[in-house]
């Protein structure tokens, strides 16, 4: 597992918010399941001494982190207060912001994320599913009941995509290590680069799975900066240019993040990239027994 | 959404940035009151949203005498299909050397990018082809409100000591006006000082209400009728509709049907938990489109309930065929449901998407 594991105290930040506390009852189950800590404080301003699901709430996360051993927040406050929430975080020092939120704007989100790193925080997302390592810890909104133990780590920019992956990986018998949604916006915390470093220091991770759309090149980038056995996959060959696809991020604009010239320079660094989400099972499959 | 050139002049003038005298006009007589102030040079360039109109006939260069006559002629044409129903009149630079600057978004830095070369007046992505040394990049810590000096100086080069106030003063245009693009190209340096001889900024989508922007201009009508149901919506011009939620899913669904050989005719992702009467304006909203002959439902999600997807697209009601896959809770009720009033569904992505390539051809 990397950013979390059973031990893993996570805050919310916007616990009493509907998506928040809708959350915090799924995390907590899954908790349960697991044995893990889960959810043990929520933030919300103005809402300090509230319950959520059995989970305090405080004011502030400094409150929250005097009163709990807390290793990771997860943000489901409005598009306008995220930016903020991800600085208070990181200022509280919380290594690891799981940012749900989406329409953040693109300014906002690289102050906070240059702010993060000044703290040494991590940041995950914005506009992302969270992450889940299955038998340890979820961190977000994934669908646990899809999700296997297994070696093989799941990077993607999307978030019910990166479900039917997970799906097909669970029913053709490939358990998954973590899986960590990174974000459909143009700018997001952790890229492919950091995920990847962190599985190669995984010992659970034997291969990863990449799930990549138009706009950018940080699939590229990722590829090519890993030693780790990666089958791919590109959303959005057929995207018309200069058109937002549903994320802020997915645009192909001044002729580049193309999915055709993205795949193109992924086989050519050597790493197999699926034509549908249908095949990735058999490529990850080959990667092991080297067939 | 891509501000227009006199927009986003304006922007630059009230940033303090130097910019040609000019009048906006929206009939070529509204021209005459403002020669004196244009002087004996000036270039007329129609106010239309696409790009290369310079080459399309768009920017038409003028005298004092002829200036009424040729806003008249631009205000006759259509450009790129366009037509001109605003028309920017300025002076004409005495011009003696260009420069490019531009500040975007660097994804992998995740910092603005700072960019001036010394070959303006030409597309950035040409010079860096064909004269890749010509451009000087800053990235910069989006926490600061100035660019160091030294930034500018190294960013300025060998360039008149001007230019260096007027990258400062865009780069605050960029972080003040949420701009993902702002550019300058060419800026120009003449005998009375520098110059934006043309400016382009394009302001994050995200926000446009903080902007005071309240129509996103780069929408079609139906992409807006969208966006108020909160649904991200595409054109794309062929037979079978698409409907999916989150983003990724709903594009991989589009791919699937290139792969087996059809056309997508849009691209609607509905979002996090589908309930009937959003999943009913969606399927209402894409069978609207002409073209559309089959639409495909491709939904996915712990939380979404299949039952009231099912109602939705029931509720609906439309004569196009809908070839549903849907995976969630309540599955069980969701495919009783729609097989009793005559839909069809099917387990996976792949299945739904042959099928209605079929159905379309």
């Amino acid at each position: 597992m990397i950013y979390g594991d059973q031990k893993t105290g996570i805050l919310v930040q916007g616990a009493t918010g509907k998506q928040g506390e809708f959350h915090i009852g799924l995390m907590n189950e899954y908790a349960r399941k697991v044995g893990g800590r889960g959810v043990v404080a929520g933030v919300t301003p103005g809402k300090g001494g509230q319950q959520v699901h059995g989970v305090t709430v405080y004011n502030t996360v400094k409150e929250a982190m005097h009163e709990h051993d807390i290793g990771a927040a997860v943000i489901f406050v409005p598009a306008g207060a995220a930016a903020d929430a991800i600085m208070e975080e990181a200022d509280a020092g919380i290594g690891t912001i799981v940012c749900i939120t989406e329409h953040i704007p693109v300014h906002d989100t690289m102050k906070a994320i240059a702010y993060a790193r000044i703290h040494g925080a991590s940041v995950i997302g914005p506009n992302c599913p969270g992450l889940l390592s299955p038998g340890e810890v979820k961190m977000g909104i994934m669908p646990a009941q899809l999700y296997s133990r297994g070696s093989v780590g799941v990077i993607s920019r999307s978030g019910t995509l990166t479900y039917e992956v997970v799906d097909e990986l669970t029913r053709a018998g490939i358990g998954q290590s973590t899986v960590v949604g990174i974000g459909g916006d143009p700018v997001i915390g952790q890229t492919f680069v950091d995920v990847l470093a962190r599985f190669e220091e995984d010992p659970q991770t034997k291969a990863v799975v990449l799930i990549g759309e138009v706009g950018g090149n940080l699939e590229e980038e990722g590829a090519n900066a890993t030693d780790l056995p990666i089958v791919a996959y590109i959303a959005g060959k057929s995207a018309p240019p200069d058109k937002r696809m549903g994320h802020a991020g997915a645009i192909v604009e001044g002729g580049e993040g193309d999915a055709r010239s993205k795949i193109a320079r992924l086989q050519k660094n050597g790493v197999p990239v699926a034509s549908r989400v249908s095949e990735i099972p058999a490529m990850v499959k080959e990667l092991f027994c080297g067939c | 959404m891509k501000l227009r050139e006199y927009e986003a002049k304006k922007v630059l003038k009230d940033a303090g940035i130097p910019v040609p005298a000019g009048f906006l006009i929206r009939a070529a007589d509204e021209l005459a009151p403002h020669l004196d102030a244009l002087g004996d040079a000036i270039v007329v360039k129609a106010q239309v949203d696409v790009g290369g109109r310079g080459k399309a006939g768009g920017i038409l260069m003028a005298d004092r005498t002829t200036a009424v006559a040729t806003a008249r002629d631009l205000f006759s044409r259509e450009i790129k299909g366009f037509p001109v129903k605003e028309v920017l009149a300025e002076q004409r630079l005495d011009i003696r050397k260009e420069y490019y600057l531009s500040i975007t978004v660097d994804r992998s830095a995740k910092q603005p990018l700072i960019l001036f070369s010394d070959a303006g007046g030409v597309e950035i992505e040409t010079t860096a082809q064909e004269n890749p040394g010509a451009i000087r990049r800053v990235r910069a810590l989006p926490l600061l409100r100035d660019l160091p000096p030294f930034m500018l100086r190294e960013l300025a080069g060998k360039a008149p000591k001007e230019v260096m106030p007027v990258i400062n003063k865009l780069y605050r245009v960029f972080a003040d006006r949420d701009a993902l693009l702002a550019e300058i190209n060419p800026l120009v340096v003449t005998p009375q000082g520098v110059f934006a001889a043309d400016a382009k900024i394009i302001v994050d989508d995200n926000a446009l209400a903080r902007q005071g922007i309240a129509v996103n201009r780069d929408l079609s009508e139906r992409e807006r009728e969208a966006e108020k149901h909160g649904f991200s919506y595409v054109e794309l011009g062929g037979t079978i509709g698409v409907i999916g939620n989150g983003a990724g899913l709903t594009m991989s669904t589009l791919d699937l049907i290139e792969y087996y050989g059809g056309k997508a005719a849009n691209f609607l992702d509905v979002g996090g938990g589908a309930e009937s009467e959003r999943v009913k304006n969606a399927v209402r909203l894409v069978a609207s489109v002409p073209s559309v002959n089959v639409i495909v439902v491709n939904l996915l999600g712990g939380i979404t309930k299949c039952d009231e997807v099912a109602k939705g697209i029931i509720a609906a009601g439309i004569s196009q065929k809908v070839i549903v896959r849907l995976a969630g809770t309540n599955e069980a009720e969701g495919r009783r449901l729609l097989s009793e009033n005559g839909y069809e569904m099917l387990d996976t992505m792949d299945l739904v998407v042959k099928k209605a390539v079929e159905v379309a051809a």
